[in-house]
């Protein structure tokens, strides 16, 4: 079939090129047929055909970026391709994945999520630094290592989530027999008698899907942009309406205190 | 005789043949072999004095000898080409081995360099015989003909072989400087017949931001 020979095990062209698929665990290919896709700056390699890359905050968009993009703070994050061809999309070597949404919801750590298509609604998380896709259609996710799609309830580890579908939003889980009592103080003051580095978990309950990357190293977080300072936002650093709390003191309940706060100072 | 052992050790057997191969790349060998560093890539006077001016700099070693030697670098994925005499342009610091018969040189890129950040010129590769390059995860081979051109990132570029013009598209407008470019503002057009080399992966390129 080709005339060089050996020239790497297969060589594409923009026949053999899968149609919304990996060509391998890195790369995967996006036909565009007239239709749009959003996608995250710099993340295309290479394509045939005619297509155009417009960054999604220009006016001739506005209606497409009303109606699938919801996030007007972090739309400078993304380009919309549209055109007719084949796009290589890869990103930084990491293993790449589509999955399919069915009317449903996932949530993605937002340094992951590379492409999308615009039959999807992107909405940003109340956790801050994650991304929601609803509705219905395709999406291109990346991951330092092959994902692992596990049921709830589960507790994971932080660095291991990608993201989760159909399931209420996780709380943290601390192992508190090791971090409390006279000697879970002194070691968190003092490091010794060792910290396992996993006395902090996610916990995920209810029914759904968790996503997670076989490594533990987080891919760089794309902004998400930030959110109206209201009462009430997660994230916002807006003013609280319960009883205030003092920002950066968080104690547990029997940990070793600093004295001021013994002596109720 | 080149042969991947997995993906990222290139393992070379010979029988009293040679082969170039990026100094220091050996990993491990058997039978007898020896090394010898080749100034200048073996490119002879005219080719040391034309590297140190492009700026476009390779160390090889002449590897010679019966038995098998492997190469790495880095764990980077290794991907052979092989040429039946048409010219292979890659950059050196992607390049890890070529069969000794095989002529390594400079050539100049304009501004698809410039605009990978890898300066102005590259290596080539030409004759009859085997070459491994490197690339940042496993790089994807693409066909360019001439009904089919293809268009590629200067970040993911890796390589490129054949009868190809390459022509540089810009796409910097008055919207790119407002902020809100398409994240594609630097493109390379390959147009005739050969095939293209890109990886999963860009480096960080003046181009990466706008």
């Amino acid at each position: 079939m080709s005339h060089y020979p050996g020239a790497g095990p297969t060589v594409y062209d923009p026949m053999t090129l899968p149609s919304d698929d990996n060509v391998n665990a890195y790369t995967f290919c996006v036909e565009l047929k007239g239709s749009q896709w959003f996608l995250q700056k710099g993340k295309m390699i290479a394509y045939y055909g005619q297509m155009e890359f417009n960054g999604v905050g220009q006016g001739r968009l506005d209606r497409l970026v009303r109606t699938s993009f919801h996030s007007p703070l972090h739309a400078s994050d993304w380009v919309v391709a549209e055109g007719s061809g084949k796009m290589l999309l890869a990103d930084r070597a990491f293993d790449v994945n589509s999955y399919d949404l069915e009317d449903g919801n996932l949530t993605i750590r937002s340094g992951n999520l590379l492409a999308f298509q615009p039959s999807l609604a992107l909405k940003q998380s109340i956790v801050p630094g994650f991304l929601t896709l609803i509705g219905t259609g395709k999406f291109v996710a990346a991951s330092n290592g092959p994902v692992v799609f596990m049921e709830p309830p589960i507790r994971v580890d932080p660095q291991a989530l990608v993201g989760w579908a159909d399931c209420p939003s996780p709380c943290h889980h601390y192992d508190h027999g090791y971090m409390t009592g006279v000697m879970g103080g002194l070691r968190a003051l003092t490091g010794l008698g060792g910290a396992s580095g996993e006395e902090h978990q996610f916990e995920f309950v209810g029914a759904g899907t968790v996503l997670l990357q076989s490594t533990e190293t987080l891919m760089a977080e794309q902004a998400t942009g930030a959110v109206p300072p209201d009462a009430g936002v997660p994230g916002s650093g807006g003013t609280h309406t319960g009883p205030s709390q003092v920002a950066g003191a968080q104690r547990l309940p029997g940990q070793l205190g600093d004295l001021q706060r013994r002596f109720g100072l | 005789m080149f042969r991947l052992q997995g993906s990222k050790v290139l393992a070379v057997d010979m029988t009293g043949d040679a082969v170039k191969a990026k100094n220091g790349s050996m990993v491990a060998y058997d039978g007898q072999m020896a090394f010898k560093k080749m100034s200048g890539g073996g490119e002879g006077l005219r080719g040391m004095v034309t590297r140190r001016l492009t700026g476009e700099q390779m160390t090889m070693m002449e590897v010679k000898g019966h038995g098998t030697c492997w190469f790495a670098d880095r764990a980077s994925e290794i991907n052979l080409v092989s040429l039946q005499g048409d010219k292979l342009y890659v950059e050196s610091s992607n390049l890890l081995a070529t069969d000794a018969g095989l002529r390594t040189g400079t050539s100049f890129t304009g501004m698809r360099g410039a605009s990978q950040g890898n300066g102005l010129f590259t290596t080539t590769v030409e004759g009859h015989g085997q070459a491994a390059i490197m690339s940042d995860g496993p790089a994807v081979v693409l066909r360019v003909s001439s009904q089919y051109p293809l268009t590629v990132d200067p970040g993911a570029y890796v390589a490129h072989q054949g009868n190809l013009r390459q022509s540089f598209q810009s796409g910097v407008t008055f919207r790119t400087l407002m902020g809100e470019g398409g994240g594609e503002a630097f493109q390379i057009r390959f147009e005739g017949d050969g095939l293209v080399y890109v990886q999963p992966s860009e480096r960080n390129t003046i181009a990466g931001d706008v």
